[in-house]
């Protein structure tokens, strides 16, 4: 245990023990809840398709989250961009379909979450406001706008309940694999390749080496003559594109539609995603892994009676005991 | 009219005025505070939840800050025992207090239904927040503890070569913050009469808003929660009410608290100066 304090060591069993408490108290037996879990993630052919389907959003939501934060910019509101990204995925693919609709509501997606992103990235900026709390108005104001669009101008007339019409067969993106019970869709390997390619940019090219100058020590990287502000919003634009992304591809991969309540959270997951992953964008892959096998897992131990607050409260347990630990390996690193 | 729009107005600004001074103490210690919305979820629940399993308003209460208190405590001890990013010590403790609310009230039964004797008068709840940031606005500069929390928020290292103890201080300041924001957490749970998933939505992001645009400074600080709270007020009169003869969705009203949050943000802030020392060791 080189390296590795008392202190951080009683952080974690205290992480656990809060963890094995809550499930005791609620009469669930902790190693039966454990082991639901690891069988609705990995557990089987139709687990992995849900644990990789929640990858998918959560890697490009992460990997925007990422893009925000290596430049020392917290983007809270993956949530509302990814929100605003996918309604305008869904218009456009309604309006035009076939593969020429798809790659326009891409556009219109990534378009979408950067103007959401924008106003907070200015803020930021111009007005030294707090993108935190910007980003987490917008979320809310994104969540109204969405919800006012479903129920009336993009409402599909025919139904009751609160969604668009389902796009035409055709119009979307297709599966990769399709064996059994088990999918993969095309989006996953093309969000990996866009993680892989954000490593590559970051490390080989100038404007990566501006991105981490800014987001590493922003007043040495102004002295160093880097247009910082420039840089800034132009992270949170390019964050909030790729969190809109995320949106389109929940849309045109998977869902077929927007509705009401469209994203369980997967914008703070996607924080969460790049907390853990940390400085290194390939780092991004096993985190957007870990956090989707525990929301499948999570969604699959509700039967046991595990109320799905469970996952946010293993989110929260991971973003704080891997800032510790990796802390930690910092002063140790020197 | 007037007099429903002053109440809702007065009830709505309480609970943002109680979290809007927790985060004050905290930051103006130097330890910034993004968990306040957490604090609020886990004192809201605990009081609604130990107010109604035991027919007692003051263990419902008392229920509440100790668990506002162990938040604000497990911050103190992130930040500065362990010295992790204030901002990531906030997300993971709102994580943990939105999942674990929303857990508890599943997974325990939701039993906070609103009953007799279960919660607090709401006035009892306005003169504290009343006498709070009178206190705060008479003690922060003129009283020993307050120019040493101050400093402290100031220039820690400084503060530290003088002599002052800035683990104590900061320590102190966390108290207050986990019970200022555990009385607004009841009080947002006497307000809806019982517990719902992430009924704070938001507002301690809102409270946190309106503590910068006050310039870290109690009476600003009331000034900006009470435009917010008339903000609120006004959205739940506005409610399906028409604008120039057309009508207006109600999602456009419900969004109008967030927007200005946003809007103030853009207008007023150029002169607000942070604490020197937030976020420093």
């Amino acid at each position: 245990m080189k390296g590795l304090g008392w202190k951080e060591a009683a952080l974690v069993i205290g992480a656990a023990a809060l963890v094995w408490l809550m499930l005791t108290s609620i009469g669930v037996v902790p190693s039966e809840a454990i082991a639901g879990l690891v069988r609705g993630s990995v557990g089987g052919p139709a687990a992995w398709r849900q644990t990789l389907r929640e990858m998918t959003p959560l890697l490009i939501a992460g990997l925007a989250v990422a893009v925000a934060l290596r430049a020392g910019l917290f983007n809270i509101g993956a949530d509302g961009q990814l929100l605003v990204g996918a309604a305008a995925a869904a218009v456009v693919a309604l309006a035009v379909p076939g593969p020429v609709g798809v790659v326009l509501a891409c556009a219109a997606a990534a378009a979408a979450g950067g103007l959401w992103a924008f106003p907070a990235g200015w803020i930021k900026v111009a007005r030294g406001g707090h993108e935190v709390i910007s980003t987490i108005m917008l979320n809310n104001i994104a969540v109204f706008l969405t919800l006012w669009l479903v129920r009336g101008p993009i409402k599909d007339p025919s139904v009751q309940t609160w969604t668009t019409p389902s796009l035409p067969t055709g119009t979307g993106i297709p599966s990769l694999v399709e064996a059994g019970v088990f999918r993969l869709n095309w989006a996953l390997p093309l969000a990996i390749l866009a993680a892989v390619a954000f490593g590559v940019w970051l490390q080989r090219t100038v404007g990566g080496f501006e991105l981490r100058a800014v987001g590493a020590n922003l007043t040495a990287a102004k002295v160093a003559g880097v247009d910082v502000d420039r840089i800034r919003i132009r992270a949170m634009v390019a964050s909030g594109a790729l969190a809109g992304l995320a949106g389109a591809v929940l849309v045109l991969a998977f869902e077929k539609r927007f509705y009401s309540n469209f994203s369980p959270g997967y914008g703070f997951d996607a924080l969460g995603v790049a907390l853990l992953a940390g400085n290194s964008a390939w780092g991004l892959l096993p985190s957007a892994f870990l956090f989707a096998a525990l929301s499948a897992g999570t969604t699959s131990v509700q039967i046991l009676g595990v109320p799905k607050g469970l996952s946010t409260v293993l989110l929260g347990l991971i973003i704080i005991v891997f800032a510790v630990l990796r802390y930690r390996e910092a002063c140790r690193d020197g | 009219m007037v007099e429903v729009l002053f109440a809702s107005t007065v009830t709505l600004t309480a609970p943002l005025l109680l979290a809007a001074l927790g985060g004050l103490t905290s930051e103006r210690s130097g330890v910034m505070n993004i968990g306040l919305e957490g604090k609020l979820l886990v004192a809201a629940w605990a009081t609604g939840f130990v107010g109604a399993a035991s027919q007692n308003p003051l263990l419902g209460l008392l229920a509440g800050i100790c668990l506002a208190v162990a938040m604000s405590l497990l911050h103190l001890l992130l930040t500065q025992t362990f010295r992790i990013d204030h901002i990531v010590s906030g997300m993971g403790i709102n994580a943990l207090s939105i999942g674990g609310t929303s857990f508890a009230s599943k997974g325990l039964g939701d039993r906070s239904q609103s009953v007799a004797g279960v919660f607090f008068p709401v006035w009892m709840y306005w003169i504290l927040a009343a006498a709070a940031v009178l206190a705060l606005a008479l003690a922060l500069d003129r009283t020993r503890g307050g120019l040493r929390l101050l400093a402290v928020g100031h220039d820690p290292d400084k503060s530290r070569q003088s002599g002052v103890d800035v683990g104590a201080v900061r320590l102190r300041a966390l108290l207050a913050t986990g019970l200022l924001c555990g009385l607004g957490g009841a009080l947002i749970v006497t307000n809806a009469t019982s517990f719902t998933d992430g009924m704070t939505g938001g507002r301690g992001y809102i409270a946190l808003a309106a503590l910068i645009l006050g310039g870290w400074r109690p009476l600003p600080t009331l000034v900006a929660c009470s435009v917010f709270g008339f903000v609120m007020a006004l959205q739940l009169q506005l409610q399906g009410s028409e604008l120039a003869g057309a009508a207006v969705p109600s999602q456009l009203w419900g969004a109008l608290p967030y927007l200005v949050t946003l809007v103030a943000l853009v207008g007023f802030l150029g002169k607000s100066q942070p604490p020197a020392g937030l976020g420093r060791p």
